[in-house]
């Protein structure tokens, strides 16, 4: 790190201690549940099942109940991104026309699609003694996804998200059901409007609320079986227990240093947002919630060098996980919150009614992180920093993603506004050739830098 | 004056608003004292707006580069919703007294969001219309968003907008897309010699000038195109595609028309897209404007809109097949998602149907046009070529 020099006052040097990063160890069970998820998925047509590709809201608790197997398409995507093997799906979807600076996940999974395809294609015509296309090794992994049998598309917040699934029920050569479920954005056009209130709230909530229910009378008649209401009843039971458990343990991490960090929730991403609802997903939030109250008792930091607070906002950028974590750990700044772990992904559990689940379940698509008004955006940016004792707040410019950048340099200003640092990430949810590392490092390096002067002078 | 003067002097008058639509709303609004209200693409219903008595003036991309906008949307977002955010941290957007959208574009709404934090004495009013047409529901949830805007226009303008109110401002608007397809069947037909730019004058035109102020001058204008010199019939005729919400650089339709080529149809935004569809005349207004929202998306399918029933690609290659277009050119504004993602589908079309064409990317600053010429060249001589094929055989 460069050193601040300022004439008349005494050279500030910054030790920097880089000490190893203490990763929660609970959060490695969650690591064996996904993957475990993925492998079942893998062989759902040798099962028998019935598999559903969707995007968007968390539906999976009524695609549970349905008793059919689900897909979540950017989940795969950001899967393919983290195992660093994204490349031939992205490469399948250039090669099929799409340009590159769309939505990266729609490429990824577009590709994927094609490559499933392929696969699927490769099985009936080896069955009809055909040639058998080639498919390289490296694609295996893209190409694995089950065919579906139908299409869901629940996308809040991102128009993308509905028109990508629409090109996919074409890809599938528009032969397959298909239900979308419609959001409004949470604009704000009354007085009364704002986080969790007012009159555009409610009403947003009973139209979303109505499409679940008309999804589900869709699922029963594709399926042929009554739907299980207590199947959901039982599943939202366990998702509220497992979330109100994650937002605890997220409330432990005021403390200072913390306890755990952003990259410790990251982790945790995909069992909350799409893994079943079942003791399971209890037990494995129980534990990371021990496992934090026990650094809490016992003084473990998450950085045991921690010496500035920072916050992320945007989505996640799968392909550089790990490599941001040491990044930001190197420089003993602890990222403690952000809108994507924290503000998403059923974080108001209070909402959610056991007996009646589907107006909780609503309000909660809702509330996806990018379906909200920027005002509102700020207001919960500006929460969090309160809340968690924020010095500084990464922006991550997302190149391909719209939706995760709206706002941001708005958000941004607010933020300026109230004394707390900011800098701009340039990077991508799925496609690491947007990436500019050592943009990167200069400019968390200014900002850490400037954090340290305003301590000093204020 | 014989008829083509009179002709160059409407188009003129015509093009002096296009190129400057904050003068021509700032001496409205001087004239009438009445307030005019920016309106976004691309479904917005003119007419209520209208029948409140204020002018409705579609936002439209500023040539400007973009200085001060910088610091509000980055540079990944298209050239349209960029410019809309830097004429507002520019000052340009005064003579504007609100702002009105219904378009569940991800980037417009980053941009209206933005825009709502640089002027925030300036109401930015969203009545998201539901994107996907299919259900059974939706109608229902779009005449609810039509009914909000009737009721929040009124409101902010003091209007009653009565449903005779309504109704006369949609007869106007009807009148207007009809003389202005009439021009586009005349062009088409090759009867009349119009370019590009000349074209594009008119629609755009109309998106900014009181509509009976419009209707005058192609009242004016029509009987004299029906008189005039007919298109060369040597040139290569081409159908122009895509381009949402803004409209192309005319110099880059000068130099597609310069490479020997004549533009006979398009599905452009600021083209026929706009004003394919009239609103039903008859009956309760309101149901007339929500049907006018499904009707579009029928007549000219656009790929911001989902319907399963609906094919852009199959009227792609339609209209082409009726104009007697030798090639497409697709336009496409940089950074615009749902035209990157339907792409594909259009080309796979154009392949099957064996009609050759280019896709051009547009940008809001940089305009590489002699690049651009090779590559239209290029898709001439595979046109040119093709034509020779059975001669050569």
């Amino acid at each position: 790190m460069s050193l601040i020099k300022q004439n008349a006052q005494p050279k500030l040097v910054i030790p920097q201690t880089g000490a190893p990063a203490n990763r929660l160890v609970s959060t490695r069970s969650g690591g064996k549940m996904v993957k475990d998820y993925w492998d079942r998925l893998f062989s759902a047509r040798e099962r028998g099942a019935t598999v559903v590709w969707y995007n968007g809201a968390a539906l999976n608790p009524i695609f549970q109940a349905a008793g059919i197997e689900w897909c979540h398409g950017e989940a795969f995507g950001a899967r393919l991104a983290a195992m660093h093997l994204e490349g031939p799906a992205q490469r399948m979807g250039e090669e099929y026309g799409y340009n590159q600076e769309l939505c990266s996940y729609a490429r990824t999974t577009l590709g994927c699609a094609v490559l499933t395809q392929k696969e699927a294609a490769k099985y009936v015509n080896a069955g009809d003694g055909a040639d058998v296309p080639d498919i390289p090794s490296q694609e295996v992994l893209a190409s694995k996804l089950p065919p579906p049998d139908l299409f869901v598309n629940a996308y809040a917040g991102c128009s993308t998200g509905q028109q990508w699934d629409e090109i996919s029920y074409r890809l599938f050569n528009k032969e397959l059901p298909f239900f979308k479920v419609s959001y409004p954005l949470l604009w704000g056009n009354k007085a009364d409007a704002g986080y969790l209130r007012g009159e555009e709230w409610m009403e947003a909530s009973r139209y979303v609320a109505a499409q679940i229910h008309k999804l589900i009378e869709f699922l029963e008649f594709h399926t042929g079986r009554p739907f299980d209401w207590d199947a959901l009843r039982e599943s939202m039971h366990y998702i509220k227990k497992a979330a109100q458990l994650r937002l605890d343990a997220l409330a432990l991490c005021k403390a200072t240093p913390t306890p755990a960090v952003f990259w410790d929730w990251v982790a945790s991403i995909a069992p909350i947002n799409f893994l079943p609802g079942n003791q399971d997903l209890v037990d494995y939030f129980a534990g990371v919630k021990a496992e934090i109250e026990q650094r809490v008792i016992d003084g473990v930091a998450a950085l045991p060098g921690e010496r500035y607070r920072l916050a992320f906002d945007g989505i996640m950028n799968w392909n550089k996980v790990g490599w941001l974590a040491n990044q930001f750990a190197d420089h003993d700044a602890a990222v403690i919150c952000g809108r994507y772990t924290h503000s998403s992904f059923w974080n108001e559990p209070h909402l959610i009614d056991e007996d009646d689940p589907i107006l909780g379940m609503a309000q909660h698509y809702l509330l996806c992180p990018f379906n909200h008004s920027t005002k509102t955006l700020g207001e919960l940016l500006l929460r969090d920093c309160e809340t968690y004792g924020i010095d500084g707040v990464v922006f991550h410019a997302t190149r391909t993603c719209r939706s995760a950048s709206n706002g941001q340099m708005v958000m941004a200003k607010m933020a300026q506004a109230r004394g707390i640092q900011t800098m701009v990430l340039e990077g991508d949810v799925a496609d690491a050739s947007f990436y500019k590392d050592e943009i990167l490092m200069s400019r968390l390096e200014a900002m850490l830098e400037t954090i340290d002067v305003r301590r000093r002078n204020f | 004056m014989n008829g083509a003067d009179k002709i160059n002097l409407i188009l003129g008058e015509l093009a002096g608003v296009a190129s400057d639509p904050h003068g021509y709303a700032a001496a409205w609004k001087q004239e009438t004292g009445r307030k005019v209200i920016g309106v976004f693409p691309m479904n917005f219903p003119s007419e209520l707006v209208h029948a409140a008595g204020a002018l409705p003036l579609v936002v439209q991309e500023d040539e400007a580069p973009i200085t001060l906008g910088r610091s509000l949307l980055y540079e990944f977002y298209c050239g349209y919703t960029r410019s809309i955010v830097d004429q507002a941290a520019t000052r340009k957007f005064d003579v504007y007294d609100a702002f009105y959208l219904v378009d569940h574009c991800v980037a417009l709404l980053g941009a209206a969001d933005a825009l709502r934090f640089e002027i925030p004495d300036k109401p930015v009013f969203l009545a998201q219309y539901t994107a996907s047409m299919d259900e059974a529901w939706t109608p229902a949830e779009i005449r609810k968003r039509v009914e909000d805007l009737r009721g929040a226009l009124a409101e902010y303008c003091d209007a009653a907008l009565s449903d005779d109110e309504i109704a006369a401002s949609i007869a106007a608007y009807n009148r207007n897309r009809d003389m202005l397809r009439q021009i586009y069947a005349l062009r088409r037909s090759g009867k009349i010699a119009l370019t590009g730019r000349q074209m594009q004058i008119l629609v755009k035109s109309s998106m900014i000038m009181e509509v009976g102020a419009h209707n005058e001058r192609l009242d004016a204008l029509l009987p004299l195109l029906e008189t005039g010199l007919p298109a060369p019939a040597n040139l290569v005729k081409l159908h122009l595609s895509g381009h949402f919400c803004h409209a192309p650089r005319p110099e880059l339709l000068d130099m597609i028309e310069d490479c020997g080529t004549v533009i006979v149809d398009d599905d452009l935004f600021t083209g026929f897209r706009f004003i394919a569809t009239d609103v039903p005349a008859d009956g309760d207004p309101i149901a007339a404007l929500t049907r006018w929202y499904f009707d579009r998306n029928t007549h000219v399918p656009c790929s911001t809109r989902s319907q399963m029933t609906v094919d852009w690609e199959e009227y792609l290659a339609r209209s082409v097949h009726a104009s007697g277009a030798e090639g497409v050119i697709i336009l496409l504004a940089k950074f615009c998602e749902p035209h990157m993602l339907y792409y594909p589908e259009l080309r796979k079309e154009l392949m099957r149907s064996e009609i050759p064409h280019l896709l051009i990317e547009t940008e809001h600053e940089g305009l590489a046009l002699e690049m651009l010429r090779t590559r239209v060249e290029a898709l001439l001589e595979t046109i040119r070529l093709r034509k020779l094929q059975p001669v050569l055989a």
